[in-house]
């Protein structure tokens, strides 16, 4: 979106205060938003962001700034403020400006069919008004629907001073549904949505009506919910967004940025066993079409998919240009940033523990007392000690081998590393499921995934 | 670097693009421009490990065509690009449902008649020369007071100065035209503590207008006394006992009642408050305010995101439920004024309902005092999973906690990995006694809560 030229002249003035690595990250931005509540169309919005974020490293030190705007004279004045901060022993590298900057190559490939600027807004208002009937079909007792479609399309260019460049254009669209369910005075919700790295087509056929009959089944099976078991008790995981307690509790712990820190309780454990035999553990930036995939990561490194536990044995953390280089290994293509105005971290992509060969039937039948956990509200984990608390959103008894009653209100709280050695069992019925994770203030699109797991003990926390 | 302000400017591109907006295509319309300037400094091992700098200025544009409102924003300010934003503010007009109370304040929509917040408690000049050195310095030298606080303290896990500028003006077709600008300053620490085979984490922060006035020592030993605290934390056996919430905790709990007295949550069937007006939710005589015009208060405002002048809002009083939280919208449904709750996250989305300075109003007693009433129970210092585990429209709440269990009257043992589970109007009426330690902490709003004594409560352990 800049030439060649001023990508160097500005990466050359970064480089000029004696700068160790400069960079370059050109992005355009164009989404939109478009809401139903209450069976009416409430928002319509439309966003264009376009800007630069310029980075530089000096010692240990990393340096920021952003403009929004690719003009030459505020690029060329933002680099010259940045390349006079902090100090530095070093002379600093200057390109030359004759060599060619080499264009990285990732082997992510997906073709894009509907792309979000030529479906008219008419087309996502008949979506949602499709959902909220939708909804309201599948029961009486759903009285409120809010249902959402978002989408962006992005064109993003990455150049630094080690001569790489790339560049890439992104397309998303998100659907999300919530219910509310209501008898008597009880209100119950449920959620669900559907996300891809991918066009419109991706709600083609009636994807978006299942995705509101899922929510709305949620909403109307919670209604009949019954108190929550508290104490310790075996629980039974369900597939893709059961994944969550895996990227909070576990993967956040193997991001590098929290080895530098002292801040995970798996530094130093590479090659250890770290969880039960059947825990196989991978981040997979490459699978085509899922909502944390990309063809490059936020600093230019094409996707990749990276081990990160194998028959519990701890293989490898996920790491960003900088962490590589502070820690002497090799960047993963997890350094990711929300937008020009953020400074790239490590992040998982779509991180998944994978199939087992167990029958979930067979998981179930194997608990005596304890609970399904189907699907999750979210968590929220400390890393540095890997203690999380997750909300289960639909959530049953198992009695004697069988699920039973729905329960209310309960949530699962323990510690990730423990967690990863009860794993008793993992079934082969791996799946995935879309989310936003917040770190250090950025959200990312990331996608959770897992088969349905049997935990022998955590802690439930019901009022029952 | 000085850092001048942009007022000028920023209405300059408010009235340009509103002279670009076609008339016959739109009735109404609003500009809001925001500029931030923003100062981000991480340090490590008395290094800055992370700092970033910026300045910039978008615009959010509002139209109303036949009681139907479109939106877009932009960050760029270039004429085509606006002109192309307002094209599609115009079109998303078109998709959104018509309705009849959806036009722009009028002078009639105003509870008061006069502006009540005074400049300078929005805004330090002297932040202005503050240089980029004595932040730099002040987030170092917190480290460094961190780790000599106890030699259980290992590390930091995060120590970070944040400062901003605002500048948000806002003009209608309706004549509206209004400016103000703000300065706010937080240093956060976050401390990692080790004993044993265990390790725990605490965190504390300091927040003011002026970086000069915050507190490192303050921050230095509250964060390491949180984290080391819980170290050799167990859990406890599962069963119902009182709790006292510190004033930290009860002001993340109060964001989840708060997040129910939005009218338009209640308007769509969505609150556990409705039709609870004049009922006394709390057995004692709790008063609850969201306040706009606080002189201390973070996000005190002249007016709000559509230009309604801020007050006080009384919404619990004596414990009863006086009123809920309005913009212009959701009064004139209920055929009331808004409370100027208005908020706008930034110009890249649309006003919705929010809040302003909301706190419970102190009680009587010393945190000693609520302790020693107790015979068995726990004192809550850290929660988690606040947002996952609470369902405002069920009202369910289910959250992690950490802190120290009371024994006859005293505080014992470090407690972790447990979790008080109730229902947000139980909870409420649970409500016993009120410390006179009110602390606020930035959330939905700037939430304020003294320390709380909730009776009665499930403690889930094993």
């Amino acid at each position: 979106m800049i030439d060649k030229r001023l990508t160097i002249k500005i990466l050359d003035i970064l480089n000029s205060g004696g700068a160790s690595f400069s960079e370059i990250y050109i992005q355009k931005r164009v989404s939109s938003a478009i809401r139903l509540e209450d069976k009416k169309i409430e928002n319509s919005n439309s966003g264009f962001d376009m800007g630069c974020g310029l980075r530089l490293w000096k010692e240990d030190s990393t340096f920021y700034g952003y403009v929004d705007s690719l003009e030459e004279n505020k690029l060329v004045k933002a680099a010259g403020i940045l390349s006079s901060a902090g100090k530095s022993s070093g002379t600093g590298k200057i390109l030359d400006l004759n060599r060619e900057l080499k264009t990285a190559k990732s082997e992510y490939n997906a073709s894009i069919e509907k792309y979000p600027e030529n479906i008219p807004a008419m087309v996502k208002k008949e979506i949602l008004k499709d959902v909220d009937s939708a909804c309201r079909q599948y029961d009486r007792r759903i009285i409120q629907i809010t249902a959402g479609i978002s989408d962006i399309e992005e064109e993003i260019s990455i150049a630094n001073s080690l001569g790489d460049q790339s560049g890439h254009k992104v397309v998303k669209v998100f659907l999300s549904v919530n219910a509310v369910a209501s008898d008597m005075d009880l209100m119950r919700t449920g959620y669900k949505s559907l996300a891809k790295t991918m066009g419109y087509e991706v709600l083609d056929g009636s994807r978006a009506q299942e995705v509101a009959r899922e929510a709305s089944r949620i909403a109307v099976t919670m209604l009949d919910s019954v108190d929550a078991p508290v104490g310790e008790l075996p629980v039974v995981i369900g597939p893709a967004f059961g994944g969550v307690i895996f990227h909070e509790a576990c993967g956040h712990g193997l991001e590098a940025d929290a080895i530098l820190k002292d801040a995970t309780v798996f530094k130093s454990k590479t090659g250890e066993k770290i969880a039960s035999g059947v825990v196989t553990a991978i981040d997979d930036s490459t699978m085509p079409y899922n909502w944390g995939s990309y063809a490059f990561d936020g600093e230019g490194t094409p996707s990749q998919k990276t081990v990160l536990i194998e028959k519990g044995i701890l293989k490898s953390f996920l790491y960003d240009l900088r962490t590589a280089k502070k820690l002497d290994k090799c960047p993963t293509g997890n350094g990711r940033r929300q937008s020009y105005r953020h400074v790239p971290i490590p992040r998982m992509s779509n991180t998944y523990i994978a199939a087992g060969d167990s029958k979930k039937e067979d998981l179930i039948a194997s608990v005596k007392k304890g609970v399904y956990a189907r699907e999750f509200a979210g968590g929220q984990v400390d890393p540095a000690t890997g203690d999380f608390v997750f909300g289960i959103s639909e959530g049953y008894l198992i009695e004697n081998g069988r699920v039973s009653a729905p329960i209310k209100n309960a949530t699962l709280i323990g510690n990730g590393p423990e967690i990863l050695k009860r794993v008793e069992a993992v079934a082969d019925d791996l799946d995935f499921a879309p989310g936003f994770c917040g770190k250090q203030g950025q959200s990312m699109a990331n996608e959770v995934g897992q088969p349905t797991i049997m935990v022998s003990g955590i802690t439930v926390g019901g009022t029952g | 670097m000085v850092i001048e302000l942009r007022k000028d400017e920023l209405l300059r591109i408010c009235r340009q693009t509103a002279d670009r907006i076609p008339e016959v295509r739109a009735d109404q319309w609003e500009i809001f421009a925001a500029r931030g300037v923003e100062n981000d400094i991480n340090v490590f091992d008395g290094k800055i490990d992370t700092m970033s700098f910026s300045d910039s200025i978008g615009i959010g544009i509002r139209v109303f065509k036949d009681h139907s409102i479109g939106y877009a924003y932009t960050a760029v300010l270039k004429e085509d690009i606006i002109k192309d934003t307002i094209e599609k503010a115009i079109t998303n007009s078109m998709i959104t449902e018509k309705d009849e109370f959806n036009y722009l304040p009028t002078d009639d929509d105003q509870r008061y008649k006069k502006i009540m917040v005074k400049e300078d408690i929005l805004f330090k000049d002297s932040f202005l020369s503050a240089e980029v050195e004595e932040k730099i310095d002040m987030a170092i030298q917190l480290e460094s007071l961190i780790k000599n606080t106890d030699k259980r303290v290992t590390g930091v896990n995060d120590v970070t100065y944040n400062d901003s500028i605002s500048e948000v003006c806002i003009i209608n077709s309706n004549g509206f035209t209004g400016c103000y600008s703000t300065t706010i300053a937080m240093v956060y620490a976050s401390v990692i503590s080790r004993e044993g085979k265990d390790t725990s984490t605490g965190d504390y922060f300091g927040i003011a207008k002026d970086p000069r006035e915050i507190d490192l020592d303050e921050i230095a030993s509250n964060a390491a006394r949180r984290s080391v605290a819980i170290l050799g934390g167990k859990k406890i056996r599962s069963s119902k006992m009182d709790i006292v919430l510190d004033p930290m905790t009860a002001a993340q709990f109060l964001g989840v009642i708060a997040s129910s007295l939005s009218a338009d949550s209640v308007q769509k069937g969505k609150s556990l408050f409705k039709d609870k007006i004049g009922e006394k939710l709390f057995k004692i005589d709790i008063n609850i305010f969201d306040d706009g015009t606080l002189p201390e208060g973070l996000v005190s405002r002249p007016f709000d995101g559509e230009g309604i002048i801020k007050g006080k809002t009384p919404v619990f009083e004596a414990g009863e439920l006086k009123t809920f939280l309005y913009d212009t919208y959701t009064a004139r449904k209920d055929n009331t004024l808004s409370t100027g709750n208005a908020s706008r996250a930034s110009y890249r989305s649309t006003p919705t309902v929010g809040l302003s300075n909301f706190y419970i109003s102190p009680g009587k007693y010393d945190l000693g005092e609520m302790i020693s009433s107790i015979d068995r129970g726990l004192y809550v210092i850290d929660i988690i999973g606040l947002a996952s585990g609470t369902n405002p429209i069920s009202g369910q709440m289910s959250v992690g906690a950490k802190g120290l269990m009371i024994e006859k009257g005293k505080l014992t043992h470090p407690v972790k990995e447990v979790t008080i589970a109730t229902d947000i109007l139980t909870f409420m009426s649970s409500f016993k006694m009120l410390g006179n330690d009110l602390r606020f902490v930035p959330g939905a709003g700037y939430m304020g809560s003294p320390s709380i004594l909730a009776e009665n409560i499930a403690i889930s352990g094993f």
